[in-house]
């Protein structure tokens, strides 16, 4: 059968969610940041997807930006998971409640 | 514009004495006499006037059409003014003397010419809505004159009893006003009293006129509305004097007198009133024949003798009921005022069981007080003979004979128990606690002065009594009032009363009476020398005065329950009424209070800390729920796309 | 085309290992995996230079990074996710959200216009230089008609080192960053020595 952008899209729209149910379920800090790094993925995927389908370089272009706001996001990132769990006992963001109302 | 001070003075007195009382002193007594003094003047002075055509008449103020206040003075307000004004600035003298020493003298003055005031509008109105006004004041004033000794509970719960009926008399005259206003268009009685017979079917008169009786029945003191009088002789006795005989109580006379065209208009309407009015002339007199307080005994002849006027006015007799009251007006002053004196005397003992023999030592007391009975019980020369004559014979003239009947016993009942009253209290061997030698024997005069103990209950700091001739003067002045004054209705239809008010009221539908005229008087004569000589047998006889502490007592204990208790209207009046309203009062407090309105602030506050635990509930702090919160979002966006967009191709 | 399927079959194995794998080590190994079959889909779809840089930049720089952090998070015999889970079967409600979102993506998509279904590429030959997808074309698009976000992106390259050289760096052996100084006294943990240096 011919695949079309659909099937991307629907591919990308299940690694999304997996990513997603991961990042909620996970309690190890540097196992949800991995997992959004799945969800920008599957965004990237739907992309260049959608780039191919129209023939356009502007996907692609968009691409490279998630690429790097992702690299960024998760340098930072894990720079405050070190610092945050650097003299703590266990590494799991439920300890992290100090905004508990 | 003499109206109109007539009018304001005494509230001037009165709010000069509320403001400056404690610093006026024993200057509040004249000031306030003197400012019920000078509108007598000024009434005498405008009895011309008031006499021509329609009086005199001073608009004041004229807000809508229909709606002009003024005030009136025609032949019916003269002859109220005149006992307002005239009687009450004698009360007035009298009290400079009687309530001297007191803690609040001064207010007491305030209060009293608030009255004369609040009296002044009533019956000065040339428009229903001032009447009402007026109304409401009276009661309002009598309220606090009933309640003077406030540190007194009885007094406390005498004054509120009293506004309590008076404001259920005065929800039934309201309704009738407003009916009255809202029909007719205007509140002038001129207006009224030409409109009214096209403006009213004969039920919706008959329905007006039960309002306004009402309204009387309680102002005056009528069954069922009668109860608040007895207790009202809480307040000091020129009180007494002045507003339970004389005055205040009438208006409900005056209120019917006022609007006699509609009362004509209305049989059915004057059938109750007499009906009513006959009722509590009998019930009255039974009353008082039961009580052992001398104010008592007073206050339930002046509800039997306002029966009687009632009665007068009902059945269309109206100038007959007039003039009932305007000899009553004096010689009930007179017992009251001659009451007070000896009460004063004997250091505020009220209880004849533990008086007697007081007329060889307050000469003057006895002799006022003689005069009185005399006039009350209608012997003849005397004023009340006139008055009373007049009133039930008119009641049978216009054919009511039962109601006549019950007119001729009573006034025996009333010559039996005022006899009674007489020999009682002056008769006999002192029966009391005051040393007699206080008493004054040489001096008469000297009763209530610094002679006797003359404890008054607010007295605190040794003080001057005054002297006495301020009570004794004005009583002194009225005694031959009540002597004379009745007189004025002697000679038929040429009398100077019917002459007077010639014309001032609608014709009575007059039968030819069963009696004559003679034979009426004769009648009512051997009634009253029946209740006189019953009366000697039953306390006169010196047999009867020997034994006097054992009579006594056996007759207090022998006293029959009915008559004690006023024919249980109190009783049920508590029953029907006040316990209700207490249980309703206890219900609110302990149930609806804590669990109603207690319970909505506490669940108002309880559902805002309920919101705020829900709103907390989100705030984990946990990383993974913010996130699902996140995801939540999500999901509603995409459902607004694919609801949005996903509908078709 | 076969090469769809097997690549998607890779990579939804591969989130799913990450996503549920026990330690971070072999989460990251999935992860790696996953980049890898993700990046050959990119080719299935011509494109080309980012399939490279999909290897460079995340295999290469950003998973090598996680594993920096494992490293040093996981020195000692420190395990990782202990403590009592405090939203316990949260996964539930979040799978149950997951598979609504699902279900509207598909909705939306299956209903909205699509294009052409995959035209023929532009330029065949590998190497063509104009080709779409070539590092020619979109160095063309990013240095012109895209110079703006390309300038922007270095914008926030240097934000993030800024960033991360704050937040974690300047710290002497033994020390807390000096602001956390003051707050030693909070923590709830026994203060012990920073376990980068042993």
């Amino acid at each position: 059968m011919i695949v079309g952008p659909d099937n991307y899209v629907a591919l990308s729209a299940v690694l999304f969610l997996i990513g997603v149910v991961g990042v909620i379920a996970r309690r190890n800090p540097l196992i949800m940041l991995m997992s959004i790094e799945l969800l920008f993925n599957a965004a990237n995927l739907a992309l260049v997807a959608y780039a191919r389908s129209w023939v356009m370089n502007t996907g692609h272009i968009f691409v490279f930006l998630v690429i790097t706001v992702a690299a960024a996001e998760a340098a930072i990132g894990l720079a405050i998971v070190v610092v945050t769990f650097r003299r703590s006992q266990h590494v799991d963001v439920d300890e992290v409640a100090a905004l508990r109302g | 514009m003499q109206l109109l001070l007539i009018w304001l003075f005494p509230l001037i007195s009165a709010v000069v004495l509320w403001a400056f009382g404690p610093r006026l002193r024993s200057w509040a007594g004249p000031i306030g006499s003197a400012l019920v003094g000078v509108p007598f003047v000024a009434t005498v002075m405008l009895w011309r006037d008031a006499t021509l055509g329609a009086g005199v008449h001073v608009p004041l103020v004229s807000w809508l059409p229909g709606w002009a206040f003024g005030l009136q003075l025609d032949r019916l307000t003269l002859i109220w003014t005149l006992i307002i004004t005239g009687v009450g600035f004698l009360i007035h003298v009298y009290s400079m003397g009687y309530m001297d020493g007191d803690r609040a003298y001064a207010r007491f003055f305030a209060y009293m010419n608030f009255f004369v005031f609040a009296m002044l509008t009533l019956v000065l109105s040339d428009n229903v809505v001032g009447l009402l006004v007026g109304w409401g004041l009276v009661g309002l004033a009598s309220y606090f004159l009933i309640g003077f000794w406030f540190e007194r509970p009885s007094a406390v719960a005498a004054a509120r009893k009293a506004f309590v009926m008076n404001v259920i008399g005065d929800v039934g005259i309201m309704f009738a006003v407003f009916v009255i206003v809202a029909k007719v268009g205007s509140i002038g009685f001129g207006d009224i009293f030409t409109r009214f017979a096209a403006a009213f079917t004969p039920h919706e008169l008959f329905l007006v006129c039960l309002g306004l009786f009402i309204g009387c029945a309680a102002k005056s003191a009528q069954i069922p509305l009668h109860t608040w009088l007895p207790d009202a002789m809480e307040g000091p006795t020129p009180v007494s004097a002045l507003i339970h005989a004389a005055t205040m109580v009438t208006a409900g006379v005056y209120l019917i007198a006022r609007f006699a065209p509609l009362w004509s208009a209305s049989p059915d309407a004057q059938e109750l009133v007499g009906v009513i009015g006959g009722l509590t002339a009998i019930a009255g007199a039974l009353l008082g024949c039961a009580q052992w307080d001398i104010k008592r005994i007073l206050a339930y002849s002046t509800m039997s003798q306002i029966g009687y006027m009632i009665m007068g006015v009902g059945v269309g007799a109206y100038s007959a009921g007039v003039f009932h009251f305007f000899t009553h007006a004096f010689f009930k002053a007179q017992l009251f005022l001659g009451a007070g004196i000896v009460i004063h005397a004997l250091a505020n003992e009220q209880d004849v069981r533990r008086m007697g023999g007081l007329w060889k030592r307050m000469p003057f007391a006895f002799v006022a007080m003689f005069v009185g009975v005399l006039a009350i019980c209608g012997v003849p020369g005397f004023s009340g003979f006139f008055s009373k004559d007049a009133v039930v014979y008119g009641v049978l003239a216009t054919n009511h004979p039962w109601l006549y009947a019950v007119g001729v016993i009573t006034a025996g009942i009333t010559a039996y128990y005022m006899f009674r009253l007489l020999f009682v209290t002056f008769f006999g061997a002192y029966r009391g606690a005051v040393d007699p030698s206080d008493l004054g024997i040489r001096h008469p005069e000297l009763a209530g002065t610094s002679a006797s103990s003359g404890h008054h209950a607010e007295e605190e700091e040794p003080h001057q009594h005054a002297p006495s001739w301020l009570m004794s003067a004005p009583v002194a002045i009225l005694i031959p009032f009540s002597i004379f004054i009745g007189w004025l209705d002697y000679g038929g239809a040429n009398a100077p009363w019917q002459r007077f008010f010639d014309g001032a009221f609608p014709r009575a539908a007059e039968t030819t009476p069963v009696l004559s005229e003679t034979v009426s008087t004769v009648l009512v004569l051997l009634v009253v020398l029946a209740g006189v000589a019953l009366a000697y047998l039953r306390y006169g006889t010196s047999a009867a005065q020997a034994g006097a502490v054992d009579r006594l007592r056996t007759e207090t204990i022998r006293m029959p329950r009915v008559l004690v208790n006023a024919y249980y209207f109190d009783a049920a009046y508590d029953v029907l009424l006040v316990v209700p309203a207490r249980a309703v009062g206890r219900w609110f407090v302990r149930t609806f209070d804590p669990h109603v309105l207690d319970a909505a602030v506490h669940e108002a506050a309880i559902s805002a800390q309920w919101l705020g635990h829900l709103f907390r509930s989100f705030q984990t702090g946990l990383v993974r729920t913010y996130a699902l919160s996140i995801l939540f979002g999500v999901v509603c966006i995409v459902a607004y796309y694919a609801v949005a967009f996903g509908a078709g191709r | 085309m076969i090469a769809f399927w097997i690549l998607a079959l890779v990579l939804i194995a591969s989130a799913v290992f990450t996503v549920t794998a026990a330690k971070p080590v072999y989460s990251v190994v999935g992860l790696l995996v996953n980049f890898i079959a993700l990046a050959a889909m990119y080719l299935t779809l011509q494109a080309e230079f980012l399939a490279v840089i999909q290897i460079v930049v995340y295999s290469g720089a950003i998973l090598i990074l996680f594993v920096f952090v494992i490293a040093l998070l996981s020195s000692g015999t420190r395990p990782f996710e202990v403590g009592p889970d405090k939203a316990p079967r949260i996964v539930i409600p979040a799978v149950v959200l997951a598979l609504l979102t699902l279900a509207g993506l598909t909705v939306t998509a299956l209903h909205t216009h699509t294009a052409v279904v995959l035209a023929p590429s532009t330029g065949g030959a590998a190497g063509d230089a104009g080709a779409f997808g070539s590092i020619a074309n979109f160095g063309t698009a990013l240095f012109t008609t895209n110079l703006l976000p390309f300038e922007v992106t270095a914008f926030i390259l240097m934000v993030a080192v800024i960033g991360v050289v704050l937040i974690a760096g300047d710290v002497a052996p033994g020390e807390g960053a000096p602001p956390r100084r003051k707050r030693r006294a909070n923590t709830r943990e026994p203060i012990v020595k920073d376990t980068l240096v042993r």
